[in-house]
């Protein structure tokens, strides 16, 4: 790790002001930072504290809760209006690494996480998303982790945030220092540019996000599938809100983590239950939307099969289909 | 009396309140940080290292390379940045030294190296070809061929298991201190005498002139047992520059130059009678060995020494790979009990005999590899008190027999079984003149319980109080004794600790009797009883404390003694509940009974503790953890606790852990046996085989990942 500046501003604009400087990275939790840097995955020559910012606050107004990027994911989880109107953020939230780590990060970094590719994390090893053009070991290397949707020849590596898929999928808008970003334009899928994950500029600060409280969000849930039974990352996760008038799925928002480069929202998906009853038929149907782009590697087959089944047990549990 | 007692540990509170200083906690004045340079490839050559810009960095003192390195040899291990040659990813290319750990961390990421890359081999199934039998792995008992020819029923199966890395809590750190051609090194040891012989051998000076010291250890695991070359290379390092020197590796440095679990891919052949009686027991295994050393840590030992069996034939294979040499990791006979412990469950099946009643038809009071009768064996009583407490005897044994909600429940049971070490040792005890007591012995406490069962014993050969004894570790100033590996301790070093209290107790009862100022004067040695700190005459009417004792004495009653143990082998028997969705494929183990012949339990807190350790152990070994090699390149590409997955706690039921509790007759550790890797070596094959009651479906690859479990 090499010497790095510190700085701890006291309010938005200096954050962003000491943050334009090249090489310059917020820290708010550091429960993912202090690892890349240590680890030698990251450096980053200055280190801008945002902790002492005023964006911790949870807030309901009216029909949209504001969530502050400085809020703790344990604050979040806890919060009678998030357990209440958002019950999948609460669930993706509580599901998310340890009560440790819960206490310590924020969620505004939490959308920010880095993959946890070991060939990203290794400083030994060529990595696209390190060094655009170095290559990517994981393509032909050991992908049992890696993505099935949203990836190129460039990078597979899938995106960590149980969070990001849970707010993905309660239409959630990134609030940043200069402008409103709708979530689902916020990651972005590798492509050629694997070093970019989001639409944030250099030195733009998440100051929190916005969430409207609607019957679709309060219907909702979380399934996480991993290789442990806490404190891992999900081989596969879906979150599922769901809307219903009678019999009929009326709106439903389909959500997937575990399985793509980004949070991943599955249109085709949900196209195949809305507006029809919720039978093992549609479900079926809609798994099969779901992964009719999918592309495997040597060792990551499975999810094709495995999200399918989880995308199934969530909608029948959620929806009462036996 | 208090050894059998669930004394807390006496080091409990040092521990939890950051009291107890680990050896990375040494900090010495003018010491300087040497920190670690990784090579990428796994095979090839160092054409070049560039360390301009590493030296470039404020407070470098020295960057080392092959170039400029000190010279050393080893006799036990290929030593780094002697030369060129690249034997295994990780290996050690450059040394950074500075006077902060931040500038020698810097110019480690700062070193450039320059390799000519050769492809390597990573995994056994890259050298099919190159599989073969080094000298002396082949044990044939009785006639194998015949054994099978006169099976009734056979099974035949293959099974696999991936490395392993140890992951103690606890980095591996080294601290060296020179003074003239004197040696002090604080090193995170499992066996400080070994450490310092090893030092003594390496830098050419007497043994007597190195002090190696580690008072705590979180966790060694086996990966603490020998001195590796980075701590040798780290002492030289310190000698050359004239400064102390400390060197702490990072986590992921400990998955490739501190050793491993090897890769192990094993056949077991089993031939029986209808009636369950074993006819042949046939084990062949292929474990990865490295470019520079054909030895061998998993070894078949279950297969040689567990069931009644006239024919077994076991030979354990190697092939080199270019990787680093793995060592023994705890209970290094888990890797080839787990095939064989599987196997018995199909022919179980295969017969359509209760897996216990397979086992108990197959018990031998004999060493079936030598024919000598066990000194002490109670492995039928641990069937018998597990299945009980377990509810064994309700089971439907029909495979998916089980349904509650969504999940499939099974049941599953496997011999526990591993031998353990008992190596010459020595204590010193010693009566202070106000009556505290303090003993001394270099071995150590890895995190098990040590201190405190010392603690008690003293305390019991004496007659005093647990809060009048001090117990001290790990210091090879203190008279010699064993490394603390293969489950060995306690069973090495019990006797001499004992012996010697025993020693000085007879010497103060002298003092106090011989003495006419003595309430006791005339009573015969013998005839004394010692107990709360007081000696008693034979009726108890007349009392004189320790204390008191040796305050007129005014001088300390010391005694040394040495014992030598007798090896032992403690078996026991695991019953596991596991619950499968078969939606997601996803297991949970669900309840957990294990019953232990561990001869006489010396503390059932920390032996209690030995059992739960063990089991989670063997939750994780069964269902998530493994190193995953890069084929192409051999190197690790999941070096950190965050991709490296064991057990947490969410992932262990509740542990019931039942003890025989019958003392060893020929232990001279007071009927204790070695016990500590026996509760790991029968859970992944449990757990497996609960798999096959719950589904159906026989995994005979570790780890039982839910990926193998979708149907």
């Amino acid at each position: 790790m090499k010497n790095f500046t510190y700085a701890a501003p006291r309010n938005v604009a200096d954050a962003v002001r000491l943050a334009g400087q090249p090489d310059a990275r917020f820290i708010a939790g550091g429960t993912d930072l202090l690892n890349l840097m240590k680890d030698g995955a990251q450096s980053h020559g200055a280190i801008i504290d945002i902790n002492g910012l005023a964006l911790g606050d949870i807030v309901q107004r009216n029909d949209v809760i504001r969530i502050g990027a400085l809020a703790r994911m344990s604050d979040v989880a806890a919060h009678p209006a998030v357990r209440r109107s958002l019950p999948v953020v609460s669930e993706a939230l509580l599901n998310s690494a340890s009560p440790q780590v819960r206490n310590m990060a924020a969620v505004g970094g939490n959308v920010l996480q880095r993959t946890r590719c070991g060939y990203f994390r290794d400083s030994g090893t060529t990595c696209n998303k390190k060094a655009p053009g170095s290559g990517c070991p994981a393509l032909e290397g050991e992908n049992r982790g890696h993505a099935i949707l949203g990836g190129s020849d460039h990078c597979i590596a899938v995106h960590p945030s149980d969070l990001a898929v849970a707010l993905l999928a309660v239409d959630a808008v990134v609030l940043t220092d200069r402008r409103r970003i709708p979530f689902a334009d916020f990651h972005v899928v590798p492509g050629t540019t694997p070093d970019q994950e989001t639409v944030l500029g250099h030195g733009e600060l998440i100051t929190g996000f916005e969430i409207p409280v609607t019957p679709l969000a309060a219907r909702s849930r979380y399934l996480k599938l991993r290789d442990r039974a806490t404190f891992e990352f999900a081989v596969v996760a879906v979150a599922a809100a769901l809307n219903m008038r009678g019999d009929t799925v009326r709106d439903v928002r389909l959500t997937f983590g575990g399985v793509a480069t980004k949070p991943w929202r599955s249109p085709e998906a949900e196209e195949a239950l809305r507006g029809k009853p919720l039978t093992t038929t549609t479900i079926t149907e809609a798994g099969r939307a779901l992964v009719r782009g999918a592309v495997t590697r040597d060792h990551n087959a499975f999810k094709v099969d495995l999200v399918q089944r989880a995308l199934d047990g969530l909608l029948r549990d959620l929806g009462g289909v036996r | 009396m208090t050894v059998g007692r669930p004394v807390e540990r006496v080091d409990g509170r040092a521990k939890v309140t950051g009291g107890a200083r680990y050896t990375a906690d040494r900090t010495l004045p003018g010491m300087l940080y040497s920190y670690l340079v990784m090579g990428t490839i796994a095979r090839g050559r160092v054409t070049a290292v560039d360390t301009a810009a590493a030296r470039a960095v404020p407070g470098v003192v020295e960057v080392f390379t092959h170039e400029n390195a000190p010279r050393l040899t080893s006799d036990q291990h290929f030593m780094p940045l002697q030369g060129t040659q690249i034997h295994y990813n990780g290996q050690i290319v450059a040394i950074t030294v500075a006077t902060t750990l931040e500038q020698a961390q810097e110019a480690a990421e700062l070193v450039r190296v320059t390799y000519a890359p050769e492809t390597p081999k990573a995994v056994i199934a890259d050298a099919l070809t190159e599989v073969y039998l080094p000298a002396n792995q082949e044990v044939i008992v009785g006639d194998p061929t015949a054994g099978l020819a006169a099976a009734e029923v056979t099974v035949t199966q293959n099974y696999s298991s991936p490395p392993h890395h140890h992951n103690p809590i606890e980095p591996h750190a080294t601290v060296a201190q020179w003074d003239g051609d004197r040696l002090t090194v604080h090193e995170t040891s499992q066996g400080v005498v070994n450490a310092q012989r090893t030092f003594a051998t390496t830098f050419g000076i007497p043994q007597t002139n190195v002090r190696v010291l580690a008072p705590y250890l979180g966790g060694g695991f086996g990966g603490k047992s020998p001195v590796w070359p980075h701590s040798l290379l780290n002492a030289a390092i310190a000698r050359q520059l004239g400064r102390p020197a400390k060197m702490v590796l990072a986590r992921s440095q400990m998955y490739s130059i501190v050793s491993h679990r090897a890769e192990f891919r094993q056949q077991v052949t089993l031939g029986a009678k209808r009636d369950g009686t074993l006819t042949a027991l046939v084990h062949h295994s292929t474990q990865q060995l490295s470019r520079t050393s054909e030895n061998m840590y998993s070894h078949s030992i279950s297969s040689r020494m567990l069931y009644a069996c006239p024919n077994i034939h076991t030979r354990q294979q190697g092939v080199r790979l270019d990787v680093p040499t793995s060592r023994f990791m705890r209970s290094p006979q888990m890797a080839s009990h787990f095939g064989l412990e599987t196997a018995l469950d199909e022919l179980s099946y295969q017969l359509g005999i209760d897996p216990v009643e397979l086992r108990r038809r197959n018990y031998t009071d004999v060493n079936p590899t030598t024919g000598e009768r066990f000194s002490s064996r109670f492995l039928l009583d641990c069937y018998k008190l597990g299945a009980d407490a377990f509810g064994w005897s309700r089971r439907n044994p029909k495979p998916g027999s089980t349904r509650d909600g969504h999940e499939f429940v099974g049941w599953g049971m496997a011999t526990e079984a591993h031998d353990h070490n008992a190596n010459p040792s020595s204590a010193m005890v010693r009566m202070a003149a106000d009556g505290t007591v303090l003993s001394q012995t270099a071995t150590q406490d890895i995190g098990t319980g040590t201190y405190t069962v010392f603690t008690q014993v003293v305390a019991d050969a004496l007659g005093v109080p647990l809060n009048q004894v001090k117990v001290e570790l790990a210091d090879t100033n203190f008279p010699p004794a064993a490394l603390s590996a293969g489950s060995g301790t306690i069973a090495s070093v019990t006797g001499a600790v004992n012996a010697a209290a025993l020693a000085v107790r007879t010497a103060v009862v002298q003092l106090a009797v011989s003495n006419p100022a003595s309430p006791l004067h005339g009573v015969s040695v013998e005839r004394i009883i010692t107990q709360h700190g007081y000696l008693f005459s034979p009726d108890r009417s007349r009392r004189e404390s320790y204390r008191a004792v040796m305050a007129r004495h005014g001088a300390p009653v010391q005694n040394t003694s040495s014992m030598t143990n007798a090896r032992g082998y403690s078996t026991g028997a695991v019953f596991v509940e596991v619950r499968v969705d078969p939606r997601y494929g996803r297991v949970r183990v669900t309840r957990g009974v294990g019953a232990y012949d561990a001869g006489r339990v010396m503390n059932h807190k920390t032996a209690r503790s030995q059992v739960i350790g063990g089991f989670t152990w063997g939750i994780g070994n069964a269902l998530m953890e493994h190193t995953v090699l890069d084929r192409r390149t051999a190197r690790v590409v999941n070096p950190n606790l965050s991709t490296y997955l064991l057990a947490v706690n969410a992932d262990v039921p509740e542990i019931d852990a039942i003890f025989v509790n019958k003392p060893d007759p020929v232990s001279t550790a007071l009927g204790a046996r070695g016990f500590g890797e026996t509760p790991i070596t029968g859970v992944p094959a449990a757990i497996g085989n609960a798999i096959f009651h719950a589904t159906g479906r026989r995994i005979r690859d570790l780890p039982f990942t839910q990926d193998k479990l979708l149907y």
